[in-house]
């Protein structure tokens, strides 16, 4: 295997571990109140929006924009939860898709007319610049956000599944009645979860922001791959999420590097449809 | 007698629309562009209200429409309006290689679907030199014959729009009083028990979703007329379905005008909005419409018409119907 | 023979909820399906109507293998069946709910209706034609449902629990319209929980326990059987009209 190919796998890997990431908060939201959140892209978008401006006004890097983009998104998350999510979650479908979407335009045009359409990026002197290793070059910035990447959504699922929390939220998402009559409140443990969302999402705008340009209409792209990446792991597995996300971003690398850069969108749309018509519920995900 | 005075009155009002905004070509156009959003609102009603199915990639079957008119017209030379029928017919064939597959899948999973194709052709449309590539293509500079459709003033399309879209909702209506629009009605409200009643639920589904994209469509061809350009944005962009969707949701998805109602309220707000705050406003208007959206899923999920709808009468307590509270 | 089932498994993944079990109704049976919780009996009965496909195995109505047919070919043969918990059409009135399944064999609204109307009367609904389906309580909904099954005209009606959740005199109401809708010339399987139901309904009755048929024969009959009694309460005796 050339040297080129393997450091077209290996950014696809790092990439896939934040794609992970974002869509990690996807999949928890949907696996829990089977809503969709079609503002997800947009809640990236808005994270990375997050990163810029702290450089920008305090000169800080990623380091200080991280924990700043997960706070502002995770309230974004929990503010949607209240004042919509919450309300259209039982109603008719289309309630309930209208509902994110709107959010989704809203925030995007709300973008639109703060930030301008032009696009802005970090300067990738940020993190120090690249090293290689067996003959493969690692761009700083990169391997720091895969890793983050990772690391968070592996956080993300311990908390789910070995913690007191995190099993009180999955009883609520197994049967929200049920866990009521338990003494858990599912109006909180859905706020939680769509805190906890809202923070891993942030993080992944924050890392994506170093290396991707930021625009307001990125958040239509990336909420494809999300939706892909949930698809394809599973809705509501957040390990299915981890390993389809690897998947997702070595494909995306791959598409990029086989068949230019336009038509890799295209690979990943058709991916996307053809999960959706043969196996909708994924690798891990509940049937 | 009586019940046909107000209607008579909108009737007429609504024909003489153009006559009575003769000295204001904005407001013409504005009559002639409600109406066009009407025939896409309400085609996407057939399949997204009556049907249940909430396509939100509706704007395929919009743009194979304007495509179809503008590819006749620059690579064959004919009159747009020509391509209408071919976008029409070629709506339904990609209706029904879309729909087996995508309408077996429920709620959410459908729409990400819809979404996804429609994204899909919109990307291999920009790359695409038969379609003009990114930058689309342009209907005819100068009319050659009336059957270009390039109509100085927007009165001309107003009739036709109006006659396309009379016609639609006569057809809808007839639906709806019909087998069909039962069927689709009880499909939507438990596809399981329609089907143990003998309802072939996947193919009623079906023809919904071809004859929506056919009629969605027919309202691409007309928007190539009355614009005289498409490019993959305005052709197949994420906006042109969402506002399809959003117009028949705020009158009310799965009534006869609910759509009507919806493009009767939006596009105005639309118009005005972004002529009043030009340049960086477009993105004001549209904050506006993704705040009016989430305010219409909250609180008016049935859509305005509902407001109007009389409570059914009381009815008296039986021995039968009284058991458990459910 | 109107309904002949042979050797149908349906097994998920490696469990089998239904174990090589056969049935054949005649014309004009009534046949009680009955089991334990979780015994395979409602799974044997989507096997019948077509909501489950079947792992292997065979099923014959009315002469023709409808082992492969979806349930709207199996309605359009004249099975019809009812849910166990009611799937009435919400955001329609009771008359349109009898209507959709008057539609099957009337193409034309207006005549589907009056049939509608004509078996709503029947079923003792006639007086609430136009109120709202979600109006009416659970005993409502499920007597809906067996009328809108009726307007379909089938041959065969599977009530699947139709006595859930009703008390006593709603059941003793329903096991009437049931009696009367079989003196009509319909053939019933019913799949029950209440021992009075099935005494007093069924003919004939099948026992299912974990996914097999353990024995068959008369009410009376099944009811002394030891594999039975075992079946249902370990190793104490049934009373007669006991709730199971």
């Amino acid at each position: 295997m050339s040297i080129t190919l393997v450091q077209v796998i290996v950014s696809g890997l790092l990439l896939g571990a934040v794609y992970a990431l974002f869509s990690s908060g996807l999949t928890l939201i949907w696996g829990m109140m089977n809503v969709v959140n079609f503002a997800h892209g947009d809640f990236v978008m808005l994270g990375m929006y997050a990163a810029v401006m702290v450089w920008t006004a305090l000169g800080g890097g990623p380091f200080a924009a991280v924990p700043v983009a997960a706070m502002l998104i995770a309230t974004l998350g929990v503010a949607s939860y209240f004042l919509l999510v919450r309300h259209i979650m039982r109603g008719p479908m289309l309630a309930q898709i209208l509902g994110t979407f709107g959010l989704a335009l809203f925030l995007r045009y709300a973008a639109f007319w703060t930030f301008g359409a032009d696009f802005k990026t970090l300067p990738d002197t940020l993190i120090g610049g690249s090293f290689i290793l067996g003959g493969i070059r690692f761009e700083g910035s990169r391997v720091l956000a895969g890793v983050m990447g990772l690391a968070i959504t592996l956080v993300l699922h311990l908390i789910l599944t070995r913690t007191a929390i995190g099993s009180r939220m999955l009883a609520v998402s197994e049967d929200a009645t049920a866990a009521q009559l338990m003494g858990i409140r599912p109006q909180r443990m859905q706020a939680l979860a769509w805190g906890m969302a809202g923070a891993a999402t942030g993080i992944a705008g924050a890392l994506i922001a170093n290396f991707f340009y930021t625009s307001p209409t990125v958040g239509e792209t990336l909420a494809i791959l999300a939706f892909v990446t949930v698809s394809f792991g599973g809705f509501g597995s957040v390990l299915g999420a981890l390993v389809a996300g690897l998947i997702i971003g070595v494909v995306e690398s791959l598409s990029a590097y086989l068949v230019g850069p336009v038509y890799k969108d295209v690979i990943v749309y058709i991916l996307f449809v053809l999960v959706l018509w043969f196996r909708p519920q994924g690798l891990m995900g509940k049937t | 007698m009586k019940r046909f005075v107000i209607p008579g009155a909108l009737g007429v009002l609504v024909l003489a629309y153009p006559l009575l905004t003769a000295d204001s070509p904005v407001y013409q156009r504005l009559g002639a562009l409600v109406l066009l959003a009407a025939i896409g609102a309400s085609a996407w009603n057939i399949v997204g209200g009556y049907a249940g199915q909430v396509s939100v990639g509706h704007a395929v079957f919009f743009g194979f429409g304007a495509y179809s008119s503008v590819v006749v017209y620059t690579h064959l030379g004919w009159p747009p309006i020509a391509g209408a029928p071919i976008g029409m017919v070629l709506s339904v064939a990609v209706a029904a290689v879309i729909g087996v597959p995508t309408l077996r899948l429920s709620g959410h999973y459908f729409s990400m679907a819809t979404i996804a194709v429609a994204e899909l052709v919109r990307v291999l449309s920009s790359t695409s030199e038969f379609l003009g590539g990114a930058q689309g293509l342009g209907g005819p500079a100068m009319p050659r014959t009336v059957f270009d459709l390039s109509f100085i003033s927007a009165a001309p399309f107003y009739y036709i729009f109006l006659g396309v879209l009379a016609f639609l909702l006569w057809l809808t209506w007839r639906m709806e009083n019909g087998r069909i629009g039962f069927y689709l009605r009880a499909i939507k409200d438990s596809e399981r028990a329609a089907r143990s009643l003998g309802v072939s639920a996947g193919r009623y589904k079906l023809y919904a979703y071809m004859m929506s994209g056919a009629f969605t469509a027919l309202a691409g061809s007309l928007y190539l007329c009355m614009f005289g350009f498409v490019d993959p944005e305005s052709g197949f962009g994420i906006l042109i379905s969402v506002k399809m969707v959003v117009m028949a949701a705020l009158g009310g998805a799965g009534q006869l005008f609910g759509p009507l109602v919806g493009a009767l309220i939006l596009v105005p707000l639309e118009e005005l909005s972004n002529s009043y705050l030009g340049g960086r406003g477009a993105g004001l208007t549209f904050v506006v419409y993704g705040a009016i959206i989430v305010i219409i899923a909250r609180f008016l999920p049935s859509g305005l018409l509902s407001l109007f709808e009389r409570r059914p009468a009381r009815q008296p307590k039986s021995d039968v119907a009284r058991g458990h509270a459910d | 023979m109107l309904i002949d089932a042979k050797n149908v498994t349906k097994a998920f993944g490696a469990f089998k909820a239904v174990d090589d079990a056969s049935v054949s109704v005649e014309e004009g049976d009534i046949l009680g399906l009955i089991g334990p919780n979780g015994a395979g009996k409602s799974t044997f009965f989507n096997c019948l109507t077509g909501d489950l496909p079947v792992t292997s195995g065979t099923v014959i109505f009315n002469g023709a293998d409808v082992t492969r047919l979806p349930p709207e070919a199996r309605a359009a043969l004249g099975l019809a069946r009812t849910f166990q918990v009611p799937l009435t059409f919400e955001s329609m009135s009771v008359l349109d709910n009898a209507t959709i399944g008057a539609l099957l064999r009337h193409h034309n609204a207006r005549e589907a209706r009056a049939k509608a109307r004509d078996v709503l009367q029947r079923v003792g609904l006639g007086h609430l034609v136009d109120a709202p389906a979600k109006s009416l309580g659970t005993p409502g909904r499920k007597r809906l449902e067996i009328a809108r099954a009726l307007a379909s005209e089938p041959k065969a009606l599977l009530l699947d629990e139709a006595m859930a959740g009703l008390t006593p005199t709603e059941v003793h109401e329903a096991i009437e319209l049931v009696r009367r809708i079989h003196g009509g010339g319909i053939t019933v399987v019913i799949v029950e929980h209440i021992m009075e139901v099935i005494v007093s309904l069924a003919r004939r009755v099948m026992v299912f326990h974990q996914g097999r048929e353990i024995a068959r024969g008369t009410p009376r009959e099944v009811t002394s059987n030891q594999a039975v009694i075992e079946a249902y309460l370990g190793r104490r005796r049934v009373q007669h009209g006991a709730h199971l």
